[in-house]
């Protein structure tokens, strides 16, 4: 037994000191290109055809780990596509994938390695706000960009702003208030309304947007309850139940992923969404789990899923992404793309991989992505992304329900106020 | 506030409790007789609910897919606890608890990643299973028939142990066996079986809640965690060990965090650890247990 | 066995001297050998020891564990970054008051926690700890809540890498040291005595309680340095930092290097921040090899490394003085 035991180890060290070699001997041409290349190098003044490096960093734990894969897919087909017809000013992407935990302490030690070791040249990511804004400060510090096409906390462009901070997908703000625009043109007469959102960040900004667009639209509503179950809950009986004794017109949410799927069929036995309109982040993933489960008439809101945004450079992406993985692409897959497609056009206008010059040409940049056209507002370096909101009904064409009564707000149109912006920054002491 | 409102609430307590105590009763089990506190029991829980998943997406059964399902689900967990019990626990009993805890815990880590790799960590749904799914009325307000389900598996959980534990010549055998370990081996009796037997239970259990926890809401990575400390609360509350504490430990962390949602929100959660805090301070071993040796 | 192991001790005091000089030069000039990352890494096991070594006093000299370790961890994180945010706060009162803090909180915990043992006071350490986590968690306005606080810079004179390294070293090394004259005083024996035979120290009319809570308090105090003087460097804390999770590593780490050993919490957490940060270049399936690895250690080398190794090499001393004697 005792010799067994030992033998096991040593199989186990041995395979943790060989795996990494023979992963590293798997990808040729990446593992081989750098070292070639100094020697090219050296003979002709091309040292810049040494690849670019992208490092993506992202949460491979828990709930986000399947945002992370998924994104990582959509950032991969971008990646590939660009090699394949000669990358980014004849230079080649390299990516190079780091994991957080989803822990901000292993997020930053995972971004100290990719920018004094990998030495990087951009990062995109992560999934999580608090991954997110930790290692804000440190690639700030290192004065590297980094692009985000999935956390969406909206502290990360406003409240904590840094000049090395892109972001592509709607942030907080932009997200609750189209949903809360959409919310009462469908039900213009609601006055009284609850919330429920999950208790972290995310949830919190997410209910603070709702409640101030909410009062603008109508000046005597009233907000009777505010549900703050913690992320990951897994049963909503109770909240649900301290909901509906409130009697409320209609409920907004911002529950998302596995948590939205049990909060809804917990909430349909009670006649939930007959009795009060609902809208929450109903997004590709959800209503695949939920099947027939579904609730048809109520409202959604999403960040671009494939559905929601039928043009013909989605439809060509759909086709891809399908090939690659053999199912329908979501937005987190659509945001990683366009995320990729941002920093070539970036890239391509500054003609230069030197960091302050892509931040400039960014700034003001507009790009023809998936989700139509959007703009980098130069203020704060938010996208102007479009917002979708519609109501969950039955396609013949798809195997899942998918939406009808699509609305597609421009960012534009729900963009925080350039002195809004600035009223925060003054109480959080930006200076830009 | 009217009777309806907190009568409602009270039932979703109740409903939550009924799921914590299915949980808890295998973690409650396995440390009364095997003094082992294991971590794993809500990873295998967790593994459980995808094991039945799959089972449920493979066999396709109309109307009784999910119950052949959990079933199938709750053997295979079973098998899955005799190996954890016979390769690794079993070879343990002779060391300190803390490297028993570490052990358990190692396991945690283990399924976490096999789960990952082997669902991907995508979020999965089963459709809730006729003949529970809608509500029943009661006193003129809804109550989802599901819920009723979880109770009354609860409730047979909690008769069938009560009945195996108290009951039975091998009640008799767990009990003494929890209360004098030498004792009941001078006897004769193969103790390294009787644990296996039963940490294989608390396995079939732990696989039976996260079958059931399927249609009740989601699964998805994390579940394991998030269920393993609330299942710690319920035991230490009621004493470890107890089956009539895991019972009252279960009501009572289902009641608190009911009603702290109602009238508190934001501090439901930190009531439970209050209360199991201060369980601890004034009756280390729980309400039902009984003073370590 | 406790005679063979004092002669031992005398025979190696010199040997030791020799290796712990020769260690602690290999860690001053290491920022001048060694790239700025491995810098970084070296700088998290360092931290991470001092906070394994607190552990262990509770753990390998009292025989207590504790599973709400990393509360105290946290607390000092979040006492330096919130004084430092939000008040601009001294560095160095800060680096004292996260310290303090944990000590005091430490205290009340204490209290109530050094009346149980075994098993009981793991859950009850883990309760608090998780009461302090949900605290920090749901306190949004006072503490950052879920995002946690960021931007927490240390003085201009540490911003370098480099630079932050000689604090940290230097706060672990002379740590390390007082933690080291701790468990050796009479104070740290009467622990041990305590853990091998309450009843008999008790009848020696030595007050367990208020020795476990003094111990208590020291272990809360040090994890909290090491959360204070880590949180600057990173320049963020968030509530994870406290969760059962992260109390879960300094276990690991002891069971590692060897609990009865006053350096086995710090191999293990070398060991384990090292491979940890490997692993990661290549792969997301980190905590199936964390789980493989704590098996091996149990099964194959219980009491841990530094436990086995010693064991080696007192069985080889004694061979040869057998040998020795023969001839």
């Amino acid at each position: 037994m005792k010799r067994f035991a030992v033998l096991i180890t040593i199989v186990f060290v041995l395979s943790l000191l060989v795996v990494p070699l023979v992963m590293a001997q798997g990808k040729p041409a990446p593992a081989k290109e750098p070292a070639k290349a100094p020697a090219k190098a050296a003979a002709k003044p091309a040292l810049s055809k040494e690849p670019i490096k992208i490092g993506a960093i992202y949460d491979f734990a828990g709930p986000c780990y399947m945002y992370s894969e998924t994104g990582m897919l959509g950032l991969r087909i971008a990646v590939e596509e660009i090699n394949a017809k000669g990358g980014i000013l004849g230079r080649k992407i390299d990516v190079v994938v780091r994991d957080t935990e989803a822990k901000v302490d292993v997020a930053v030690r995972e971004v100290k390695d990719l920018l004094l070791r990998e030495k990087v040249n951009f990062l995109i990511g992560p999934c999580s706000s608090g991954t997110g804004l930790a290692m804000q400060v440190v690639h700030t510090e290192y004065k590297t960009i980094r692009i985000s096409a999935i956390a969406n906390t909206e502290a990360q462009t406003v409240d904590k702003f840094s000049p090395y901070f892109f972001q592509v997908v709607p942030n907080t703000y932009m997200e609750a208030t189209a949903a809360t625009r959409y919310l009462n043109k469908k039900v213009p007469a609601a006055k009284k309304f609850c919330t429920i959102n999950p208790d972290y960040e995310f949830g919190r900004r997410q209910a603070a947007a709702f409640e101030e667009e909410i009062k603008r639209l109508v000046p005597d509503a009233e907000i009777l309850y505010h549900a703050w179950p913690k992320f990951g809950e897994r049963d909503y009986t109770a909240f649900i139940t301290a909901i509906m004794a409130k009697k409320p017109d209609a409920v907004h949410s911002s529950l998302f992923g596995g948590d939205l799927v049990a909060f809804t069929k917990q909430a349909a036995p009670y006649g939930f969404f007959e009795k009060t309109p609902f809208i929450a982040l109903y997004d590709l993933p959800v209503l695949i789990a939920l099947g027939p489960d579904a609730p048809e008439g109520t409202f959604g809101f999403a960040r671009g899923d494939f559905f929601q945004d039928p043009n013909p450079k989605m439809m060509e992406f759909v086709d891809k992404f399908k090939k690659a993985r053999g199912a329908y692409p979501d937005a987190w897959a659509v945001q990683n793309y366009d995320a990729v497609y941002l920093l070539k056009a970036g890239i391509e206008k500054a003609k230069t991989i030197e960091t302050e010059a892509v931040i400039k040409a960014l700034e003001g940049l507009s790009l023809d992505s998936l989700r139509g056209n959007f703009t980098i507002r130069p203020l704060d370096h938010m996208g102007s992304v479009p917002c979708y909101q519609g109501t969950i009904a039955t396609d013949p064409k798809y195997p899942f329900k998918v939406w009808k009564d699509i609305t597609r707000v421009p960012g534009e149109q729900v963009l925080r106020p350039e002195a809004s912006v600035r009223e925060i920054w003054k109480k959080t002491g930006v200076t830009r | 506030m009217s009777f309806d409102v907190l009568f409602n609430q009270f039932m979703s307590g109740i409903a939550r409790a009924a799921l914590l105590f299915l949980v808890a009763s295998g973690l409650s089990l396995t440390f009364g007789v095997l003094r082992v506190l294991n971590f794993a029991h809500g990873s295998l829980y967790m593994l459980g609910a995808f094991i039945t998943y799959t089972i449920w997406k493979t066999i396709l059964i109309p109307v009784v897919g999910f119950y052949v399902a959990t079933f199938l689900a709750s053997l295979v967990m079973g098998g899955i606890g005799i190996i954890i019990e016979f390769f690794l626990l079993r070879r343990l009993y002779a060391r300190g608890w803390p490297e028993q805890l570490l052990a358990t815990y190692a396991i945690v880590l283990i399924i976490t990643d096999i789960v990952k790799w082997g669902w991907g960590g995508e979020f999965l749904s089963i459709p809730r299973p006729i003949p529970f799914k809608g509500a029943v009325s009661l006193f003129g307000f809804p109550f989802p028939s599901y819920n009723f389900f979880v109770i009354l598996l609860g409730l047979i959980v909690v008769i069938f142990l009560w009945w195996l534990v108290y009951k039975t010549r091998l009640g008799d055998i767990i009990r003494a066996a929890a209360h004098d370990r030498e004792m009941v081996s001078a006897l004769g009796i193969p103790i390294p079986w009787l644990f296996t037997w039963i940490f294989v239970l608390g396995s079939i259990i732990a696989g039976l809640s996260g079958a059931v926890t399927a249609p009740f809401g989601s699964i998805a990575l994390g579940m394991d965690i998030e269920i393993i400390v609330e299942c710690f609360a319920v035991v230490v509350i009621g004493g470890m060990g107890s089956l009539p504490g895991t019972l009252l430990g279960s009501l009572i962390v289902g009641l608190v965090y009911a009603f702290g949602i109602m009238f508190k929100p934001e501090l439901a959660l930190a009531f439970i650890f209050m209360v199991m805090a201060a369980v601890l301070i004034i009756r280390p071993w729980g309400i039902f247990g009984r003073p370590e040796r | 066995m406790m005679q063979r192991s004092e002669v031992g001790v005398n025979n190696s005091a010199v040997k030791r001297g020799w290796w712990l000089i020769l260690l602690i030069i290999a860690f001053l000039i290491a920022p001048f050998v060694i790239s700025k990352f491995y810098l970084t890494i070296l700088c998290e096991a360092l931290v991470m020891s001092l906070f394994a070594i607190s552990f262990n006093l509770l753990f390998g000299y009292m025989g207590q564990l504790s599973f709400g370790q990393a509360a105290f961890y946290g607390l000092g994180g979040y006492v330096v970054a919130m004084l430092v945010t939000k008040l601009q706060f001294n560095f160095w009162l800060s680096l004292a008051a996260g310290t303090g803090m944990a000590g005091l909180v430490g205290l009340i915990v204490g209290y109530f926690c050094v009346r149980l043992r075994g098993i009981y006071f793991s859950i009850l350490t883990l309760a608090f700890g998780q009461l302090i986590f949900v605290i920090i968690f749901k306190w949004h306005k006072f503490t950052g809540g879920d995002d946690g606080i960021q931007g927490v810079f240390p003085p201009e004179y540490l911003r370098s890498i480099e630079a932050y390294y000689y604090l940290i070293f230097f706060v672990c090394a002379i740590s390390a040291f007082i933690l080291w004259r701790i468990v050796n005083s009479p104070f740290g024996q009467t622990l041990k005595a305590m853990r091998e035979n309450p009843e008999r120290t008790e009848f020696l009319g030595i007050h367990i309680a208020r020795y476990q809570l003094i111990a208590f308090v020291i272990a809360a105090a040090f994890a909290g340095l090491a959360g204070a003087v880590w949180v600057p460097f990173y320049r963020s804390v968030a509530p994870s930092y406290l969760t059962w999770i992260k109390s879960g590593e300094p276990v690991m780490a002891a069971i590692l290097g060897g609990p009865s050993t006053f350096f086995g919490p710090v191999l293990g957490m070398f060991i384990m921040t090292f491979v940890h940060s490997y692993i990661l270049g290549f792969t997301h399936f980190w905590p199936v090899i964390m789980g493989t690895i704590i098996l091996i250690i149990i099964f194959v080398l219980p009491g841990g490394i530094l436990e086995f190794a010693k064991v080696k090499i007192t069985e080889r001393r004694e061979k040869a003085n057998i040998a020795k004697g023969q001839t």
